[in-house]
Formats: C-alpha cells, structure tokens, sequence
C-alpha cells in the first residue's frame, strides 16, 4: 500500500515537473492563461456585485453572503483549471486520433493517467487570488474559525463531487468518439453550478439537484457552511459521490472494453 | 445533402476485422505480420497487446489475456507505433522518458544506465535533450525505440517502425533491432509495409489478407511459394520482338520499347536460357534477382484478389 502511494506520489511529481516545463516553454501563452482567468474572475464577481447595486437581497442572500458563495465556485474552478480540466479536453482527442492506446498499455491505474496527466501551473499561480477572496468575503459573511478550517475539507468534496461527474459523463466519448460536444456539456453543467439554487425554480431546480446534480457543487457546502444544521444536502452530495464512483467503475469498464483505437 | 441525411438515417456494415485465426509465436522469435492496408495487422497488434479487445476467440500472451489488462502483463510488453508518438512534443525526450521511469518503477541507477546503453546504441545521446517537436522524423523514432525499450520488456510489438523513414535512417534502425534481438533474446512482432525490415530482421513470415491468415512458415519458404524461379532481366542494343521464340515461354515483360525485358525463369534452367539468350540476341547487360517478397506478396494478392 505505502509502495503504491509512493509510485503514484513520484508519477504526480513527474507529471507536474513535465507540465511546467511544457508550460513555460511558451510564455506568452502561460501569462495569457493568467490573465484570462483573471478577467473570468473580475467578470463574474463584477455581475454580482453590480445587481447588489440596485437590490439589497437576492433570494435568502445578502450580497457578502453570495460574493463568498462566488468566491467558493471560483475556487473550486481554479482547482478544477489546475489539476483536470485540460485533461478532459485531451481525453476527447486522445480517443478520437487514438493515442488513448499508449495509456491503456502503461502498467499505472488508467483514472489516475488520464484525468491527472496534465496539469496547468498557470492557473495554479491563481490560488493566491481565490484564497483572498474566500477569506474576504468569508470574513464579510460573518463566518467564524470553525467553519474556515471545515472550508478546505468542504472545497476538496465539492472538486471530488464535480470530478465524479464529469468523468461519467466522460465515458459517453468512447461511443461517440467525437467528445468535444460533450466538453461543452460540461462546461455548460459548470456554468449552471455557479448560482445558488434558489435562482432555479420547479423542475430545473429538480433536475439539476436530483438528475445531473451540479447545483449541489456550490450550493450543499456553503449552506452547510452558513447554517450548521442544514447538512442534509451535503450528505447527499457525499452519498451521491460513491453512487457516481460505482457507476464510473461499471460504465468505464465497459467503454473500455469496446474502444476502437483509430486505424494507423 | 448526404451529409445532412446522414445525421438521422445511416447505414453501417459490419466487418470483422480479423476471422478466426490460429498463431502461436515461440519465446525470442522475431515474426513479421505482411498483408496490405486494411488486412487486420494493426487490429491484431492491438488485440495483442490488450488494446482491444477481441470480440471471440482465445487470446493469450505471455501466460496472460491481454483484455484483461493485468498490471504485471502491461510491465512486460512493450509498443512502437510508427504512425503514433508517446513522448511529449513540447518537452525533451528525456524528460519523457523520466516520467517512463516512474510508471515502470525503474531504479534510477539502472534508469541512467539504460538511457546510456540505448542511446548510445542508437547514436542519439545529443538528442535527449532536444524538444521533441524539434526533431527529424528519423530521430523522434530512434527515441519511440528507446521509450519502449527502457523497461526492458520481454516482448516488442513494432507497428511500421520504419515507416516515412528515409532509406539510411531505414537501415541503421533495422541493425539496431538485429543487435538487440541477438542480445537480449526477446521477442519481436514485426509489422511493416517496407519487404527490407521483413527479410532483414524475420525469421518467420505471417501473411494476413481480409484478417484470414495465407501464410505462415519460415521467410525461405514464402519466397519459395511461387515455385524455385528467379527474375532475369536482359539488356538490348536493338528492340525485340514481343513474340520471339526464345523470350515468349518465360512471361516476359517487356519495357523501354522493347530494348528491355524481365523473365520468370525456374532456377534449374537459369543457365541453359541465358546462354541461349546471350548466345542470339544482342544484349547488352543483364541481371538476375531472387524472387522477392515484395513480388510474391503482389502474385499472393492479385490470387487471392484482396
């Protein structure tokens, strides 16, 4: 056991050495990923902080309560940017122009080598940004030491419970082949996971909590982190996050058994 | 407006890509899969090596099912695709090949110690640190060689390992095979489309055409499947008839408006037509060949129509 940890520990370490390399080897394009995300981030808070110009209140939510629910997301996306998305994005291609087969033959835990195979230093430089912002607002909402030493817990079980998603999504790519589509599905899940529940009425609400359950990314920790006693959401989302792990292990068992590889 | 239709209406045709078919490869041989585009060499290199998974049939290697995917069976196998790369582009090849190290778990001594053997072997030590989109072809498959080499696996598939290559780079990757082989003992799978890799590094051929198997026995023997004959082609100073008494028995083909001819002649009366041909006609030059793979492969096809 302690082995494995080891080897996948050196592997990580290879990994990110190889990306930074490959990073910084273009470094225009390395500060212009910077900046992007920067400008995502000044747009999305911006939004907000403009409605709260013209309202006091946005459903239960003050304005430092929803900037902090912002400030989670952004994290959560900065996590995601840093340590998985690219590799989604190769994912699609790799199946597609068949170079998935060069990781299928390696003797490492395939989840392990195609979701945490690339990572971007870039984004990660952001950590910074989204630190302060969870600790501004944080401390604006009114939360206290407790609930910020339950944030980091909070923030890995949202990254897990979106990651979990994704990558069963992802395994309709090896029927489809052409997986960018599917990307953009994910992304759009993501865009809709950036509001607190409330906004959504009915069955959209319903939909997005109970069958693609991406309202619960934001929403189920930092309810649980405003109001203590409102946990039943999160235990939901951690209950949802081993039934997700049990369909993963199914469903990817069998779309690896019928990948194609491309001709040569 | 047939793009269009095909986005609700679309017709498929199922196709195996490879029908039953019965191969057993003896530890340390090195055996070449020849058939043309679409024959199933590719599909069967991948169903080998677990890539795919065969749909019927009994697949073992090394003791293992590949569509299993056993961790220990991956550590002990090793793919060249020529068409495909597994070093990084925007990186030097070593540090690829470090991050190879970890997923094999090779100790870092014996690591060094390899990347010395194998580069220097195949003459690509100032490469190493190189980015690999930097460079030639030739070079970038020099270190898919060592990248496949490096955890020493005791079975190589190669598929076209030589393909694009120009005719040096061609060779020196054949003789680095040859050497390797003859050191280590391992076992090889071999496809290619060039007939040089086939004869200079099998001992064995396997033809496979519509993913049936034609052929599969010693490289002598394939050679020797259209009968004992050899080319010969003569050399005129003046055209020849296309019906002339002494040519017309040995399907000639003629070519250069007949100041050229190419006959199948039978090894046992090689002699007695050339000397009758020197004898009577005003050749100039002429020169024999065996019958090569490449003609026997083209004869097998136009047979069998594939």
């Amino acid at each position: 056991m302690l082995g494995t940890l080891k080897k996948y520990a050196l592997i990580y370490r290879e990994f990110f050495a190889t990306c930074l390399a490959e990073a910084t080897t273009y470094r225009m394009h390395f500060v212009l990923l910077i900046v992007m995300d920067l400008l995502f981030y000044a747009t999305t808070l911006t939004t907000v902080d403009f409605i709260y110009q013209h309202v006091s209140a946005v459903g239960p939510w003050d304005r430092n309560q929803f900037m902090f629910f912002l400030a989670f997301l952004l994290t959560v996306d900065q996590l995601h940017m840093t340590f998985v998305s690219e590799s989604f994005w190769v994912l699609s291609a790799s199946i597609r122009n068949g170079d998935l087969d060069f990781l299928i033959i390696k003797p490492v835990n395939l989840y392990f080598l195609i979701f945490l195979r690339h990572i971007r230093p870039a984004s990660m430089l952001l950590c910074f940004v989204t630190v302060f912002l969870l600790w501004h607002f944080g401390t604006k909402a009114g939360l206290g030491w407790v609930q910020f030493m339950l944030l980091p817990v909070l923030l890995i079980l949202a990254l897990l419970f979106l990651v979990s998603l994704e990558i069963l999504i992802s395994a309709s790519m090896f029927w489809l082949v052409e997986g960018t589509g599917v990307n953009f599905f994910r992304m759009q899940l993501q865009q809709v996971s950036r509001w607190p529940d409330f906004v959504f009425y009915g069955l959209p609400r319903r939909f997005f909590t109970f069958v693609i359950p991406v309202l619960l990314i934001g929403n189920a920790p930092v309810q649980f982190l405003f109001s203590p006693f409102a946990f039943s959401s999160l235990l939901w989302m951690i209950g949802l996050t081993v039934v997700i792990w049990v369909l993963i292990e199914r469903i990817w068992s069998k779309a690896l058994r019928q990948y194609e590889s491309a001709s040569s | 407006m047939g793009s269009l239709q095909s986005l609700w209406k679309r017709d498929f045709i199922e196709k195996a890509a490879v029908k039953p078919l019965y191969l057993e490869v003896r530890r340390g041989e090195i055996i070449g899969l020849l058939g043309p585009n679409g024959a199933g060499k590719t599909t069967l290199m991948k169903m080998f090596t677990g890539i795919v998974v065969p749909t019927a049939g009994q697949l073992r290697v090394l003791g293992f099912e590949p569509a299993k995917r056993d961790l220990y069976f991956r550590q002990k196998i090793a793919l060249v695709m020529g068409q495909k790369s597994q070093l990084w582009w925007d990186i030097p090849a070593m540090d690829s090949l470090q991050l190879l190290m970890r997923y094999y778990e090779i100790p870092k001594n014996l690591f060094l110690e390899r990347v010395h053997y194998l580069a220097s072997l195949l003459e690509v030590e100032p490469q190493l640190q190189v980015h690999i989109r930097k460079l030639s072809l030739g070079e970038r498959m020099k270190l898919e060689l060592m990248a496949c080499l490096l955890h020493d696996p005791q079975i190589i598939f190669l598929d076209e390992p030589t393909i694009g290559l120009d005719l040096i780079a061609q060779r020196k990757i054949r003789e680095f095979l040859l050497n390797y082989h003859r050191e280590r003992g391992v076992t090889v799978i071999l496809t290619s489309h060039y007939m040089a890799d086939v004869t200079a590094l099998c001992q064995r051929i396997v033809l496979v055409m519509n993913g049936e198997k034609h052929f599969d026995g010693p490289i002598r023997a394939f050679e020797g499947l259209m009968g004992q004959e050899k080319y010969v082609k003569f050399f005129f100073s003046q055209a020849q008839n296309e019906q002339h008494p002494l040519l017309i028995p040995w399907h000639p083909s003629f070519g250069n408006q007949g100041l050229e001819v190419e006959l199948r002649v039978p090894e046992d009366k090689l002699k007695d037509v050339c000397a009758a041909i020197l004898q009577n006609l005003p050749v100039t030059d002429f020169q024999t060949e065996k019958m090569p793979v490449e003609r026997v492969m083209q004869e097998l096809l136009s047979r069998t129509g594939a």
